[in-house]
């Protein structure tokens, strides 16, 4: 029998009984759309997230308490808070002394605190201390009024630049400008107001409310470590700038060339290698998690192939009597396993086709069906029908003709 | 030992025609023993059998006499416990279980009593079937079996499903489907069993054409007048022949001069 017959058998037989296919394929169906779905979000999300960091600058990197190293493993993280100083205003002034190479370098430091205005209140405002330089080092620009002056750092000025979350919530939307929030009890009058960046990951990037890192220190003291942001004069340089930045800090911190740095240097090809380790990581536990219910699909496939051999004792027995094979039954049920279980997976697919359909339309991301995961989801699911086929097929096989007696059309 | 393994002829072993006739069915002290939990049910004690080419035979005897399970052995559905079954010449218990699919085939159609179709596939693709196993091209296919459609005289409900067509109408479907492949051997386990006169008669008259163009026919029946239309009456009893008598079909047959050689 061929394979056009065997799969003509296959597909009959599944128009025969929807709903019970339907719920037979159910396993293989979940487990082919997480995987397409997982794959095509994490995709997704790298092209995203590449493109964020590449707005960031390409020719910007941190010096930061901790490297990336340091931050993503719990247990260097507990050695490193009892090695790696903070680094503080006296570092940043050291570097920007010092350091030849940077066009420019910045400062940052930040906590989270509530806003309010007139009786209103917004929660978890992400409070940044920076220096005036940020500005050309960040995603966000001005949108109305002005970003902090040098002379506001200067006087360690109690004014503002704020995302536009504050004005929409605190202010409903009317300008701002000129008037005063109260962070912390302390009042700061608005001076200007940044573009919005929308949301990462359903994390609003537009609730933040700046002010000059002097002042935020002469508020929350000095124990919170700066960030410095350092921006290379061009990408040929950048490594060059990396190192100057390095040596610098040991310089700095006294360190004999056998120790190792107490501090990290965080360029944005780390942070994008970290980002993937993460998604990596993610992405592998919802792989195996798809392989869990595609085995239970195929079990589940399994049992409802025994139970159409025992169904079809008669039909099988019939075969046999006008001349199939034993080769030719096995291949039969093992085609229609396969089948079974294709189709399962191809409305897997169009399942996470639909997801990520929807899922473009409601987030900025860029979703798209990756054919890799598509042909190789399939495949799987052929190979998964075929594997959990093997044992009906071959107990139909081994029917004997004599059986199609025994029961009645 | 119970059972002699010695070749005897049975004295009850007719041969209605001279052995200058090929011997296309021999049986020698054939045993079908069913196993039903600890109890031993012996359905065949002993078969000796001899049916030539081109013989027209009819198998009696009351009910639970063993003439399905003989027929099932004929028709290589199923091994004997004990004995031997030459079909053709070839000893049937050396053939592997291919060379059996192979003359299940090609060499025997078998008619059951219960039809044994395909429920949710037209007759068309019910009659393929046997086609399919033996790889015929599908242009091929459809057209020989329309052929053997036509041929039982339902050309025109090849699209029919079963449950869309009369008893005896997927009766004609199985024999359709028994003669595609041109077997030499019709078997036909109480073909009209489940149809009223009319119906047999009809089914009778196709087998009485299949005789005709040469086939050995072996049928089992519990009617008198069924059995009439064959050359030859074997009658069972508990598992065992006994008797073997030609009819006054057979012996009209008998003497009409012998048919050339092919
Ligand atoms: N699969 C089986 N398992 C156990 N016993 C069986 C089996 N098939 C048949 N038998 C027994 O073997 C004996 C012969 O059965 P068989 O079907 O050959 O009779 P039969 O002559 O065809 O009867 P009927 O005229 O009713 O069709 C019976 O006693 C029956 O109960
Ligand atoms: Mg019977």
């Amino acid at each position: 029998m061929g394979i056009r017959e065997a799969i003509a058998v296959a597909l009959g037989t599944l128009r025969a009984h929807k709903l019970r296919s339907f719920l037979t394929l159910l396993g293989v169906i979940i487990s082919v759309c997480t995987l397409v779905a997982v794959v095509a979000m994490v995709q997704g999300v790298n092209t995203y997230v590449g493109s964020k960091i590449a707005r960031l600058g390409s020719n910007i990197f941190s010096v930061s308490q901790f490297s990336l190293n340091e931050m993503t493993n719990p247990v260097r993280f507990m050695r490193a808070r009892e090695t790696n100083p903070i680094i503080r205003y006296q570092d940043y002034q050291f570097l920007r002394a010092n350091a030849r190479l940077p066009r420019a370098i910045g400062a940052q430091t930040q906590r989270t605190g509530t806003v309010k205005h007139n009786g209103r209140s917004l929660d978890e405002v992400n409070i940044s201390g920076v220096t005036p330089n940020v500005l050309g080092m960040s995603a966000f620009q001005v949108a109305n009024g002005r970003f902090l002056a040098p002379t506001d750092e200067q006087r360690r000025a109690y004014v503002a630049f704020v995302g536009p979350d504050i004005v929409t919530h605190l202010f409903g939307g009317a300008n701002p400008l000129g008037r005063h929030i109260l962070v912390s009890g302390q009042q700061y009058e608005i001076i200007g107001v940044a573009t919005a960046q929308g949301d990462v990951f359903g994390q609003s990037q537009d609730n933040f409310v700046m002010i000059p890192l002097r002042t935020y220190q002469k508020i929350y003291g000095n124990q919170d470590s700066i960030t410095l942001d350092v921006q290379a004069r061009g990408a040929r340089l950048l490594p060059a700038t990396m190192d100057e930045m390095e040596m610098l800090m040991r310089v700095r911190r006294h360190l004999s060339w056998n120790e190792k740095n107490n501090f990290g240097i965080i360029g944005s090809d780390a942070l994008m290698t970290l980002w993937h380790t993460l998604t990596g990581a993610i992405a592998s536990v919802m792989v195996g998690v798809s392989f869990v219910f595609l085995v239970v699909g195929g079990i589940v496939i399994m049992n409802i192939m025994l139970a159409a051999v025992t169904e079809r004792t008669q039909e099988v027995g019939m075969r046999k009597a006008v001349g199939a094979r034993r080769s030719d039954i096995l291949w039969q049920f093992l085609v229609e396993s396969a089948v079974l279980s294709t189709v399962g997976g191809l409305i897997g697919v169009l399942l996470a086709y639909l997801f990520t359909l929807a899922a473009g339309a409601l987030t900025p991301i860029p979703f798209s069906l990756p054919l890799g995961a598509v042909v190789l989801a399939v495949v799987i699911s052929t190979l998964v029908g075929l594997f959990f086929g093997v044992y009906p097929a071959s107990k139909a096989a081994r029917l004997t003709p004599i059986a199609a007696l025994h029961s009645e059309v | 030992m119970a059972t002699p393994t010695i070749h005897q002829p049975s004295a009850t072993t007719a041969t209605p025609y001279a052995g200058d006739r090929e011997v296309v069915i021999r049986t020698e002290n054939l045993w079908k023993i069913y196993q039903m939990g600890s109890e031993q049910v012996a359905a065949l004690r002993g078969v000796n059998l001899q049916i030539y080419r081109n013989e027209y035979v009819a198998i009696m005897g009351p009910s639970g006499s063993g003439k399905s399970t003989l027929m099932n052995l004929i028709g290589c559905l199923d091994s004997p416990t004990r004995g031997e079954y030459w079909l053709s010449g070839h000893l049937v218990s050396a053939l592997d279980d291919d060379e059996l699919a192979r003359i299940r085939n090609q060499e025997i159609g078998f008619v059951f009593q219960t039809f044994n179709l395909l429920p949710r596939t037209s007759a068309l693709h019910n009659v393929e079937l046997p086609l399919i196993y033996s790889g015929a091209p599908p242009a091929e296919r459809t057209e020989r079996a329309m052929a053997a459609l036509q041929q039982v005289d339902l050309g025109s409900r090849v699209h029919h499903k079963p449950n869309e067509l009369s008893g005896g109408q997927r009766q004609r479907v199985a024999i359709a489907r028994a003669l595609v492949n041109r077997p030499s051997i019709i078997l036909a386990d109480e073909p009209t069993g489940n149809l009223d006169s009319t119906t047999s008669n009809e089914i009778m008259a196709l087998l009485e054409v299949l005789w005709e163009r040469g086939n050995t026919i072996v049928l089992v029946t519990h009617e008198h007048d069924i059995a009439e239309h064959a050359h030859r009456v074997i009658h069972i009893r508990d598992g065992q022949v006994a008797g073997d008598t030609r009819t006054r079909r057979g012996d009209a047959v008998a003497n009409r001069p012998p048919a050339p050689p092919a």
